[in-house]
């Protein structure tokens, strides 16, 4: 069922459709970006019926190929826990995940939109869906994707003054930038600001060996 | 000045009269916690909001990254803090569709079970503070005592009242404990009693009924077009429930009927989530009725812990132990969307692998965000009071929305 709508998206956008595939149940199309808006359309108001923007995600690859299992480099603050140099990071680095659903026909489809580094903007669909306004926020917010023709393109969940893109797998999990001076931890197993151990020290090793002292002498 | 006085119309006309912005929270006592409302209004009237969130944001994704798969569970308790249960199912769902494993017959049932309590829970917190911020804080006392029962049933279940972390890949962590089962029949008809109370106070209640009918409209389409899901997609006649549509786990098996509404306003809302109760109460009857003796979880030591008689007394035992407690179990590579019936609407996670034994990334849908967005499109035209109904219908839980 689902796979006559991945051909009917075939034969309609020649072009545009770049490849298609199916992983676990779910249909996914990759589709050229330029052409996301129309297929956005003409899967909402087409016989496809999905009137339902359920999410879109985004995926950095950034890390997909060298990040590895296990504890520990996540206590720097400073860098990364993985090393960047030992394979070339993936190329388009971005992928887009517009999952939209039929109420009608029961069906779903997930429309993907890679895109490159050097090169991460891609057309608004908040013509399309309404919901998309706040989801493409999100997404701007967190990993720097720029919409373009968003009518409201700022930061939603994060503070107007915040540096960077905290979900790009270049942003460091601990890195801290308060807006207010934060007090002087100088020790605490997975507290505020950076570890006794600073860059590069294991999470598992900050803590090894700590003196039991008392919690309310700090301050 | 004596022709003016003639005119009473004419004497209004003149007064001078300019929009004003008013701020609602983020601490006000109806704004549930961290919603902060920019309100532009004209006289009582609003013409124009704002929502802003981000107050709770909590880097739920960031922070799972750096987890194992199971450490992740946890972070999904407190996305929406008063059904956990719901969420720890959605996110282990997605974990085991990435796996393709399926859970055990019992813990289906078990699922279910935790999950439509803690449906009724959320309902009742909903409908609760409805009551609460329109004056009736007689409902509340009511909602919070039902709650509470179902509440103390789920500590004694899982070891927790709200951080239940309680599924597992394949299973889940507790089985019933003994005696669960009669103690469940005995406080349900207290919970359904206290829930017709409720019913009988508000649903014909004159005050109640002229604030909530009529206010905050939406129809079906526009619904859809928001992204709204669940109990207020349902309030718009549109007959979209995920455990109906898509059923999971054993939602096939149940004898269950989805409520729908007409009018899609507050009043809708709040009936139907009344409504559902009375069905999550059913479910539950049933699942008690049909659940199947057996393990709760599955014997594959690559996803599950082995018992801890294999831990202390053999060496593959310990050895997939520290392995699955050291690394995380290997979820092989992929990408999913998985989506179930929250509380509010689908609960989706977007969850992929790179076959390590840490996600990748797990993004989460809360099924209030897009809600949230639609609040400036539903109160505009209305006033000011009319914005804490509305605001309660829909139930923003802070803690999934902004994750």
């Amino acid at each position: 069922m689902a796979q006559a709508l991945v051909d009917l998206l075939r034969d309609t956008f020649k072009e545009a459709v770049l490849s298609s595939h199916s992983h676990r149940g779910d249909e996914v199309v990759v589709v050229r970006r330029e052409s996301v808006q129309e297929i956005c359309r003409f899967l909402k108001d087409g016989e496809a019926r999905m009137q339902l923007l359920r999410y879109i995600a985004c995926v950095d690859l950034l890390t997909y190929d060298t990040e590895m299992t296990g504890g520990g480099a996540l206590a720097s603050n400073e860098v990364p826990a993985y090393d960047l140099a030992k394979k070339a990071p993936r190329e388009p680095r971005f992928q887009l995940g517009y999952n939209v659903y039929s109420v009608v026909r029961k069906q779903s489809v997930r429309l993907r939109v890679e895109l490159r580094s050097d090169d991460v903007k891609v057309p608004t669909v908040t013509s399309v869906w309404r919901t998309a306004d706040w989801w493409e926020r999100y997404l701007f917010d967190m990993f720097g994707i720029d919409f373009i023709g968003h009518p409201n393109l700022k930061r939603i969940l994060m503070y107007p003054e915040f540096q960077g893109h905290p979900l790009r797998k270049d942003y460091p999990t601990r890195k801290r930038q308060p807006l207010v001076a934060e007090l002087e931890f100088p020790d605490l197993i997975r507290g505020p600001g950076p570890g006794p151990g600073g860059a590069g020290v294991p999470m598992s090793q900050t803590h090894v060996g700590r003196k039991n002292v008392d919690p309310t002498t700090y301050d | 000045m004596t022709e003016h006085h003639d005119d009473p119309l004419a004497l209004e006309a003149d007064l001078p009269s300019s929009l004003m912005t008013v701020n609602l929270g983020p601490s006000h006592p109806a704004m549930h916690g961290t919603v902060r409302l920019v309100v532009t209004l004209d006289g009582e009237t609003i013409v124009d909001a704002v929502p802003e969130i981000g107050f709770l944001h909590r880097g739920f994704t960031k922070s799972s990254e750096a987890s194992t798969w199971h450490q992740v569970l946890p972070y999904t308790d407190r996305l929406n803090y008063v059904s956990p249960i719901l969420n720890n199912v959605g996110y282990i769902m997605g974990v085991e569709k990435l796996i393709g494993i399926e859970c055990t017959e019992r813990a289906k049932y078990l699922r279910v079970l935790g999950g439509e309590i803690s449906r009724i829970c959320d309902h009742l917190t909903c409908i609760s503070a409805i009551g609460l911020e329109l004056g009736a804080f007689t409902v509340f006392l009511y909602g919070v005592e039902a709650r509470e029962l179902l509440w103390d049933r789920i500590a004694e279940w899982t070891g927790a009242r709200v951080t239940t972390s309680w599924t597992r890949v394949g299973g889940v962590a507790t089985d019933l404990p003994p005696g669960f089962v009669e103690r469940l029949r005995e406080c349900l008809p207290r919970v359904m009693e206290l829930t017709h109370e409720i019913d009988v106070l508000l649903s014909r209640n004159r005050i109640f009924y002229d604030r909530t009918r009529g206010i905050g409209v939406i129809d079906g389409d526009e619904a859809l077009d928001w992204g709204f899901t669940g109990p207020c997609l349902r309030a718009c006649g549109v007959n979209y429930d995920v455990r109906k549509a898509h059923p999971y786990l054993v939602y096939d098996r149940m004898d269950f009927e989805v409520p729908l509404g007409e009018r899609g306003d507050t009043y809708d809302r709040y009936i139907l989530r009344l409504r559902e109760i009375e069905q999550s109460h059913r479910i539950i009857l049933q699942c008690l009725d049909q659940i199947p003796p057996g393990p709760i979880i599955i014997d594959d030591w690559r996803y599950a812990l082995p018992p801890k008689k294999d831990v202390f007394g053999s060496i593959e035992g310990v050895m997939a132990h520290f392995k699955l407690i050291m690394e995380g179990m290997m979820v092989p590579a992929g990408e999913v969307y998985v989506y179930t019936e929250g509380a509010n609407g689908e609960l989706g996670f977007h969850i992929v692998s790179n076959g390590t034994g840490k996600p990748y990334t797990v993004q989460v849908r809360g099924p209030g965000f897009p809600i949230l967005s639609a609040l400036p499109r539903l109160i505009k035209g209305h006033a000011v009071a009319d914005i804490i109904p509305i605001f309660d219908s829909i139930n923003m839980i802070g803690g999934e929305v902004e994750q």
